[in-house]
């Protein structure tokens, strides 16, 4: 009679706890799916920028004299972020690093692109192909920033809900890993100092 | 000039906008004047017309007027307000966002934004929101004329959102009206031309003295239909039925007075 209460309370004990870890699992399903799927917005957003170099190198290109070097470096770029691979099943943190880094070198690469055409090519920078354009890489610079900051969000719920005890166990039983975060780069840590002309 | 700058700005360091956060409390209302700059009837005009078309559309178009944006960038502002209310509708993400900062004695410059939903990106494709904010509301709001400004950009903007006009026709419409004023110009120019050369005709030791009184001519450009909005009643105020949950992926335009 009293062992049978016992096997009964362990019954009932496991298949709470099994019962729990199910739900624990499901629950991590869903925000890895959180994660994947903001992760596609993020692809989406940095394909939309790629797509305009070429229109950025051809509106630049218009000036004869334009400096090659400047040219090479986007060109370059953009071939580095072609290359980068990253698998949206995984996102460890060095793959979003390594994208991350590839992506801002671009950026840097087509900032400067602009920097020397308003310096030394301001007839260019009159004509509305180039103002569209601008239009157009604001749009983009601003998607990009905005689905950075959802793609993280998604990573923090996800790996806050991943590390934290005693659901850590079912997640390290079901093999569930810690995903990367965007960081700011390092020379945006220090305010950029911009002066606008009204 | 300035324009270059923004993008250079945002190129450099798009992650640092996302520091300085600052996100009005969900009011309810369609139009938000923190500033104090619009009275009272053309608030509730405005609103009407905008909780009239989003009860008839289901499209939802958000006005805000800051004197303030905490050091944020105005687009980074309008794309937070639009996600953190949830203008639009969740389904379709057709909910637009037009932020004005107003300014101020402290801080001496204006900004305009919009910002649209992911539904409506491609109804008002960036290009044509920075045209709404170039062409229809830069001057007004340079000029002070805060209403004018928003009835001509929802003149232009719900007609799009509804279906009814596209960004295509608004070109089209744009290059015709240019080419009219363009006759306008010459003819204008020339009936000037014609005077002259009868006058100089008429009088030719002084036309050779004086030489030309060269005409510092501006040509503003021609300004969209004023705004013609008046201020019909659409009953049942109530019957506005709050924001849906759209959502917002920073597309949009910007622009300063």
């Amino acid at each position: 009679m009293k062992k049978t209460t016992i096997i009964i309370a362990v019954v009932a004990v496991l298949a709470v706890i099994i019962l729990w870890g199910i739900s624990v699992n499901n629950r991590l399903v869903t925000k890895d799916e959180g994660v994947q799927q903001a992760w596609a917005q993020v692809e989406n957003v940095y394909k939309r920028r790629l797509d305009l170099v070429p229109q950025l190198v051809a509106t630049v290109q218009g000036a004869a004299d334009y400096e090659r070097s400047v040219l090479t470096e986007v060109t370059n770029a953009r071939a580095g972020v072609e290359q980068t691979r990253v698998n949206p099943e995984e996102l460890s943190e060095e793959q979003i690093r390594g994208y991350q880094q590839a992506q801002d070198r671009l950026s840097k690469a087509m900032a400067n692109t602009i920097k020397v055409t308003v310096e030394r090519y301001p007839e260019l920078t009159a004509t509305q192909g180039f103002r569209d354009l601008q239009t157009q890489l604001e749009g983009t610079e601003n998607r990009i920033a905005v689905e950075r900051g959802k793609f993280n969000e998604a990573v923090q719920s996800y790996n806050t809900s991943l590390r934290r005890f005693p659901a850590s166990i079912i997640a390290g039983i079901c093999g569930f890993e810690k995903k990367g975060y965007f960081t700011a780069p390092e020379e945006a840590a220090e305010p950029v100092k911009v002066e606008f002309d009204f | 000039m300035k324009h270059w700058f923004t993008a250079l700005l945002l190129l450099c360091c798009l992650s640092l906008r996302a520091q300085s956060e600052w996100t009005p409390a969900n009011t309810g209302h369609l139009v938000n004047d923190y500033s104090g700059i619009l009275s009272t009837e053309q608030v509730s005009t405005l609103e009407q017309r905008l909780e009239a078309f989003s009860d008839s559309t289901s499209n939802q178009v958000l006005i805000v007027i800051t004197p303030t944006l905490y050091g944020d960038d105005e687009d980074a502002v309008a794309q937070r307000i639009g996600q953190a209310w949830g203008v639009g509708q969740a389904d379709f993400d057709n909910g637009v966002v037009i932020l004005v900062k107003s300014k101020t004695a402290d801080e001496n410059w204006g900004a305009v934004a919009i910002a649209t939903g992911y539904g409506v990106e491609g109804a008002l494709p960036d290009l044509f929101c920075k045209r709404i904010i170039d062409d229809h509301m830069i001057g007004p709001l340079g000029d002070g004329d805060y209403y004018r400004a928003f009835c001509s950009a929802l003149d232009i903007m719900l007609p799009v959102l509804s279906g009814e006009y596209s960004y295509a026709q608004y070109r089209k419409d744009r290059r015709r009206s240019a080419l009219l004023s363009l006759g306008v110009l010459v003819l204008f120019f020339g009936v000037i031309v014609v005077a002259l050369v009868r006058y100089a005709k008429k009088h030719p030791d002084q036309w050779r003295n004086n030489g030309r009184g060269g005409g510092g001519m501006f040509f503003g450009g021609p300004i969209g239909g004023g705004s013609s909005w008046g201020g019909s009643s659409w009953g049942g105020g109530s019957s506005w039925g709050g924001f849906g949950g759209g959502s917002f992926g920073g597309g949009g335009a910007s622009g300063r007075f």
